[in-house]
């Protein structure tokens, strides 16, 4: 089960874009859709079923704005309405499925539930997208697991010493002890490093802000959880004794971890990641280069997930233990339990 | 015998109404509950048919006397109103007495 009337990232505009003539099939919260530019050039989706025998549409092709099927050419637009097939007349057929989609900040965001209920004023809002003080880079995987662990992942400050052993993670990680606090439908979960060594990236961060690498600096780690399940996560390290994360701008550096979870069934899920950072923004090698390490991070915790996940596949009765270190994933889920809830309960009585 | 014209009835309160086969000559009863294309199969004709719901246009049959009640979206609004042709998998009939091309 999956919170449907809200927004979830489908895919970037550049994959959709990458693919030329071809529609985009995908899954997500277990439906199957087809996305594809529409004849104003505005990009739709429909349930990817052809009304005529059953086949998948995103093996078709897009012909001016009008997605056709792969198997005998029936024409669907972005509507659910067959628009024309050769031979036929076309006005009985039944309509299929279509969602909501709005492309925004470089991806295409669709709604899975009722249509009627799309609520583009509920799109999540950010400042650092389409913004040119800050830049953005990141990438897409195909996680085979549950997506809720991916959410417990991000909002756990603690694996990173031993899943990250070789990159982010540091001693002071271990031995900082974190907050987590909710406040209506987010969950913010933070640790404070003050007075310690930057590691690498932040050596890097701050020579590219015009400050000393090797200056003492406070850390900081601020993972915010919004529904349905996207992850901001404020990373940054400011001169010691600076005021950290509230630091005037002149004394950090510090981004943002994006992280987009979007369920694709039961026991996987889409996972678009990457960083918006507001240091050296003109400087797209240093987008690649982040973008490189970071994949190589998130990776680590790909794999850990998948098998993970089939532990538990293999095991469903047995249960897990929360502990102290898991509250942000555990608050996390009791926001996305509670709307759940309440979808299902005024779809009910509607 | 009657001399009354069935084409010219409105359908039995039953709701059922016969059909008849101008090519064959057969008359065949149809049942509130069954299709004129269930009847003609039943009664081992075996003519075109494919959706069976009215859309794909495969039975459509001429009409040559009665009055059809049109439950198809395959023909234009229009066209049902000429009422000289029907799709004989979902339409009925609004007279007691269907004359097909059949």
């Amino acid at each position: 089960m999956f919170i449907k009337n809200t927004w979830y990232v489908a895919c970037t505009a550049s994959e959709l874009e990458a693919l030329g003539d071809k529609p985009l099939g995908r899954t997500i919260c277990n439906e199957k859709m087809a996305f594809f530019k529409g004849p104003d050039g505005q990009v739709a989706a429909v349930e990817d079923f052809c009304p005529h025998r059953g086949a998948p549409l995103s093996l078709g092709k897009v012909c001016k704005g009008h997605l056709q099927c792969g198997y005998h050419g029936l024409e669907m637009g972005v509507d659910g309405k067959t628009v024309q097939m050769p031979g036929q007349r076309v006005r009985g057929f039944p309509a299929i499925k279509s969602y909501a989609v709005v492309e925004r900040y470089g991806f295409v965001w669709v709604w899975p539930g009722d249509p009627s209920k799309a609520d583009v004023a509920k799109m999540p809002v950010f400042e650092f997208f389409d913004n040119p003080a800050w830049a953005y880079g990141g990438g897409l995987y195909h996680v085979k697991a549950d997506y809720r662990l991916m959410i417990d992942n991000l909002m756990d400050l603690t694996h990173e010493t031993y899943v990250h052993a070789n990159s982010i993670g540091q001693p002071e990680i271990d031995e900082t002890p974190c907050e987590t606090k909710v406040e209506g439908d987010q969950v913010i979960l933070q640790r404070h490093m003050q007075g310690i060594q930057a590691p690498p990236f932040w050596q890097m961060a701050m020579s590219a802000n015009g400050l000393d690498p090797q200056a003492k600096v406070d850390r900081w780690q601020i993972c915010r959880f919004t529904p349905p399940s996207h992850i901001m996560i404020d990373v940054g390290v400011a001169l010691a004794g600076q005021g950290g994360f509230d630091a005037a701008p002149e004394h950090k550096a510090y981004s943002v971890v994006v992280d987009f979870i979007t369920p694709e069934t039961e026991t996987s899920h889409w996972y678009h990641w990457g960083m918006a950072r507001q240091f050296k923004p003109e400087d797209a090698a240093l987008t690649d280069k982040i973008r490189a390490g970071q994949g190589g991070i998130f990776n680590e915790d790909m794999e850990m997930l998948q098998l993970q996940q089939a532990n538990i596949s293999q095991w469903p009765d047995r249960k897990l233990l929360m502990l102290n270190i898991d509250s942000g994933g555990v608050q996390s889920r009791r926001i996305i339990d509670r709307l759940l809830a309440q979808e299902n309960s005024s779809e009910i009585t509607a | 015998m009657s001399t009354t014209d069935l084409t010219q009835t409105p359908i039995h309160a039953d709701g059922s109404f016969e059909v008849h086969l101008q090519k064959s000559g057969q008359t065949l009863q149809v049942g509130k509950e069954q299709s004129i294309l269930n009847a003609l199969q039943d009664a081992g004709h075996d003519v075109p048919f494919s959706c069976s719901q009215g859309v794909c246009g495969t039975c459509l049959t001429q009409v040559i006397a009665g009055t059809p009640d049109h439950w198809d979206m395959y023909l234009t609004p229009e066209e049902q109103e000429a009422n000289n042709q029907m799709l004989i998998c979902c339409s009925r009939s609004q007279t007691a007495r269907l004359v097909l091309d059949l």
